[in-house]
């Protein structure tokens, strides 16, 4: 699913790894900026000098542009930030991709991302108040768990979290865990990447494989 | 001797970053025509739409008021020259306008007010990494950020140039009519009769092409930002000047070529 061959990360040296089709596995990295580097190069954003990254089987350095977009229609990257668009308002940043690459928005979109969201722990009242909103003041925990209901919304094949317990409570940490686990279950074949610098953060994560880089 | 050499070398960079625009401008209108059809997907056309509300009709009252204000001030001066000749003034306000004053000056508010906004806003969400938050998404984002931009203002720049225009000649004419006492309709009647569908078919063609010039330089300019926010202002003062100068310099070849 994700096979990294022998990539230079800048001042952390030479790395290689791979992710089994199915399996959760956990990238535990010596530092933030570490990991970081890494997504980018994983995620196809900043060629290695050295080494080849396939992801869904596709060598992502040496595919097209229209290739990459199609690809990634199957892959979900859930960052700390959110990954928000940011002149357009919550609701909009949640529905993008589906909106996007289905051409029309489902007829139960609403009850679709009420439910995702209940399961964070989010109040429907709450989330009305929030859709509306542009997400520059949006506090960047609640930026994260918006961008993981968008991400759940596209069902993809492959799911990539990156950092994203880390600063959360431990009782909402411990919910999202449980529900990531629950997502991975939702789809035979998915994958889930759980990359962090801070090995607590994903220590309630019951994985296939760890993976520690760097350390 | 060091100094003619440093000059040079001033002059080759200049040179070189000139033809490097001009083919990255060239590259993404190619692209943009080629991949129009985009505009079908919603979210994208949401964008346009946008777009065209925001260049478009938010400066619907600020163009009309500026081509008023344009209208009375050539007005004004052609009197005082020419007299009460009503066919004379009329017809020197029409080329005036339709001809010359009417596409370029639409073209520098557009500049002026959306270019800035679109390079600087292209420009923002390039630091943010925006555009690589859409690529992960599958999302292509110069289908998304850039394409139903150069869409939009073009319209706009084309719809707001016949505005300007029938604001300054309404405008002019009515000044005229109101402090010097000239027939509002006799004018009105003047000016239609010298107008021809080709003049107004060549001043609508140079909206079309300052439309997409203002549009692809400011996106081309805030798309290139990399990753410093003090590229942010460079970008925008790039597409200002970029634009006002390929706009003149896209008067002057369609005024010869059709006028001369």
């Amino acid at each position: 699913m994700i096979k990294v061959e022998g990539i230079e990360l800048e001042y952390f040296g030479s790395v290689s790894l791979e992710v089994k089709q199915g399996s959760v596995c956990k990238v535990i990295t010596k530092s933030d900026s570490m990991k970081n580097m890494l997504m980018d190069i994983i995620l196809g954003l900043k060629k290695p000098a050295v080494g080849r990254v396939f992801l869904l089987g596709k060598d992502i350095y040496s595919i097209s542009e229209k290739e990459y977009i199609k690809l990634f229609r199957m892959v979900g990257v859930v960052s700390e930030d959110g990954s928000m668009v940011s002149n357009l308002k919550i609701w909009e940043n949640i529905v993008l991709p589906l909106w996007y690459h289905n051409r029309s928005l489902p007829a139960d979109i609403e009850d679709r991302v009420i439910n995702i969201t209940a399961g964070m722990g989010i109040e429907t009242s709450y989330l009305r108040e929030l859709a509306g909103r542009l997400p520059g003041p949006v506090p960047d925990q609640v930026k994260r768990l918006m961008g993981l209901t968008r991400t759940m919304l596209m069902e993809p094949d492959l799911m990539i979290y990156g950092s994203i317990f880390e600063g959360m409570a431990q009782k909402t940490a411990e919910r999202l865990i449980s529900m990531t686990a629950r997502f991975h279950a939702g789809k035979p074949g998915r994958t889930s990447v759980y990359i962090t610098s801070d090995p607590l953060s994903v220590a309630g994560i019951e994985a296939d494989q760890t993976l520690e880089i760097g350390r | 001797m060091t100094g003619i050499i440093d000059a040079r070398k001033m002059w080759g960079k200049h040179i070189a970053n000139a033809l490097s625009y001009a083919q990255g401008y060239y590259e993404l209108l190619c692209y943009t025509i080629r991949n129009i059809g985009v505009l079908r997907v919603a979210p994208v056309r949401s964008v346009f739409y946008k777009q065209v509300y925001f260049t478009g009709i938010e400066a619907l009252s600020k163009v009309s008021a500026i081509g008023i204000l344009i209208g009375v001030v050539i007005i004004t001066q052609v009197v005082n020259i020419v007299g009460p000749d009503a066919v004379l003034i009329g017809k020197i306000l029409a080329w005036t306008i339709v001809r010359e004053l009417g596409p370029l000056l639409a073209a520098v508010i557009i500049i002026a007010r959306s270019g800035t906004a679109i390079a600087s806003e292209l420009g923002s969400m390039m630091v943010n990494r925006e555009a690589d938050s859409l690529k992960v998404m599958g999302i292509d984002p110069v289908d998304y950020l850039l394409l139903p931009r150069i869409a939009g203002i073009t319209v706009s720049v084309f719809i707001l140039t016949f505005y300007f225009q029938v604001a300054t000649i309404a405008g002019g004419l009515a000044f005229t009519s109101l402090f010097k006492g000239f027939p509002f309709f006799q004018h009105l009647k003047g000016i239609s009769s010298i107008l021809s569908s080709f003049e107004i078919a060549v001043s609508l063609l140079k909206s079309l092409i300052f439309g997409c010039t203002i549009s692809i330089i400011s996106c081309y300019q805030g798309f290139n930002v990399e990753s410093s926010i003090t590229e942010i202002p460079q970008a925008s003062t790039r597409a200002v000047m970029q634009s006002l100068f390929l706009v003149f310099i896209f008067d002057g070849i369609i005024t010869m070529v059709f006028f001369l």
